[in-house]
């Protein structure tokens, strides 16, 4: 699993380090503990730390501790207007003149994090066209974002 | 008026306190983790169009005085800035002395507003370990753990009456009880409660802190609270556990009235008298008091 994660934080064109000993598997999720959390976790926990993520039929889900982890690194960032923000947390993809920074890859098919004006990640999704090009219409589709935390209590 | 409020009613007024119907202002509770500075939140959240008020009796927690949605939809509130809490309840969590780098018992946890301000004031270190028996709630528990950048607590399903089944030591254990709560949190509260439930919440309660005792070190600290008006559930029960569990009962600092040491022609332990009631107004009815276990406990 932890190749997984490397894969997929591979996708921002950035790294992390995660050591194998500090990392717990509960049926397809995967935590990051401390040693002191690793004493008190058995077998039969729940959940443990800081939840990375979890894999269904074979596709990874990232949560949001690690594309938080992932926005702390040198990473394929675009920055958004509050416009685009607020429509990006209701589910909606990004248009081109809500982008007001880029950080990294412009090519068509990479992920890319989604900031807000203060940088704080509020999810990810993937370049629907060359970010460097005039485009009308959706440039990056919402995979992910902040918007999942309501939408999955329902 | 209905049979079952006048029961109540009746024993609210036996208690001190005259009957009135109250709805318990909204409040949050600033992260600081999250934050840095309430002040910061504050003015965010004010350029939204959301007033605030600094609720007296606590650091981090204010009441929303006016807002034109919804205060559990905006990016802050998604990004764990917040947590909406209510008042009465931001305050067991404070009662604890220095938290960091302690080992916590959160015996009954979901859907976890307390759990993440215990996180808050140990700063993400040392442990929580975080109890509820029904998976559905821990499912809600573990998206605030998450949402609020929670990183030190581990989780279970377990029932807190089973806690030492976990071989686990603990410095504190936070007890926010299942309890029968109160009217200002239940329009049918007064149709809807009798006073077998209180009686069987009560003893449910007992077990648990019966449970608590097992696994608290020797002069830990165990802080207990009901949002039950209910004597049974509240001051007969600390009575119980200081004349049958070797507690003590210690003084606190926080918002509410003195623990009643005199009800229903009962005469309980003088040092119920440092538990705090807390009757409703602007915030909901909530009991809230601080025990010690003493070091001859086996």
């Amino acid at each position: 699993m932890i190749e997984t994660i490397n894969n997929f934080v591979s996708r921002f064109e950035t790294s992390i380090n995660l050591d194998e000993n500090s990392l717990l598997k509960k049926q397809n999720r995967l935590f990051l503990v401390d040693e002191n959390l690793k004493r008190l976790a058995s077998k039969d926990f729940f959940y443990a730390g800081t939840c990375l993520g979890k894999t269904e039929d074979g596709e990874f889900f990232p949560s949001f501790s690690l594309l938080r982890m992932i926005a702390e690194r040198k990473a394929n960032k675009v920055v958004v207007d509050e416009k685009t923000e607020w429509l990006f947390i209701c589910g909606r993809d990004i248009f081109k003149q809500g982008v007001i920074r880029l950080q990294g890859s412009r090519r068509k098919g990479d992920y890319t994090l989604v900031l807000n004006r203060r940088r704080e990640c509020l999810g990810f999704g993937k370049i629907l066209f060359d970010l460097s090009g005039e485009r009308e219409g959706a440039v990056i589709s919402n995979i992910f974002d902040l918007g999942d935390f309501l939408r999955r209590e329902r | 008026m209905m049979p079952g409020r006048e029961f109540f009613t009746r024993r609210y007024e036996t208690m001190g306190w005259n009957y009135k119907n109250v709805e318990p202002r909204q409040a949050i509770r600033v992260n600081l983790i999250n934050t840095g500075k309430a002040t910061d939140i504050v003015r965010r959240l004010l350029s939204l169009g959301i007033q605030l008020e600094k609720i007296p009796f606590l650091e981090n927690g204010y009441w929303i005085c006016k807002s034109k949605f919804s205060v559990g939809s905006t990016t802050e509130y998604l990004l764990g800035l917040y947590s909406i809490q209510e008042a009465a309840a931001q305050i067991p969590a404070t009662l604890f002395a220095e938290t960091e780098d302690k080992t916590v018992l959160d015996a009954c946890a979901a859907p976890g507003g307390k759990t993440v301000q215990l996180a808050d004031l140990m700063q993400n270190t040392g442990a929580i370990v975080a109890l509820d028996v029904k998976r559905q709630r821990l499912v809600a528990l573990s998206n605030q753990l998450e949402r609020c950048c929670v990183k030190n607590a581990v989780v279970y399903l377990l029932d807190a009456r089973n806690a030492s089944r976990l071989n686990l030591g603990f410095d504190y254990a936070l007890l926010d009880m299942p309890c029968s709560g109160n009217f200002t949190m239940d329009k049918n509260w007064f149709n809807r409660r009798t006073i077998e439930d209180v009686e069987r919440n009560a003893a449910l309660q007992r077990e648990i802190l019966t449970e608590a005792v097992k696994v608290v070190r020797d002069g830990g600290e165990i802080v207990y609270s009901t949002c039950s008006l209910e004597p049974e559930e509240d001051e007969f029960n600390i009575d119980w556990a200081v004349r049958n569990l070797g507690l003590s009962v210690e003084e606190v600092n926080c918002y509410g009235q003195e623990g009643l040491t005199e009800v229903f022609d009962k005469r309980l332990d003088n040092s119920i008298k440092n538990c705090r009631r807390i009757w409703p107004r602007q915030t909901q009815g909530f009991f809230v008091c601080k025990l010690r276990r003493s070091r001859t406990n086996d």
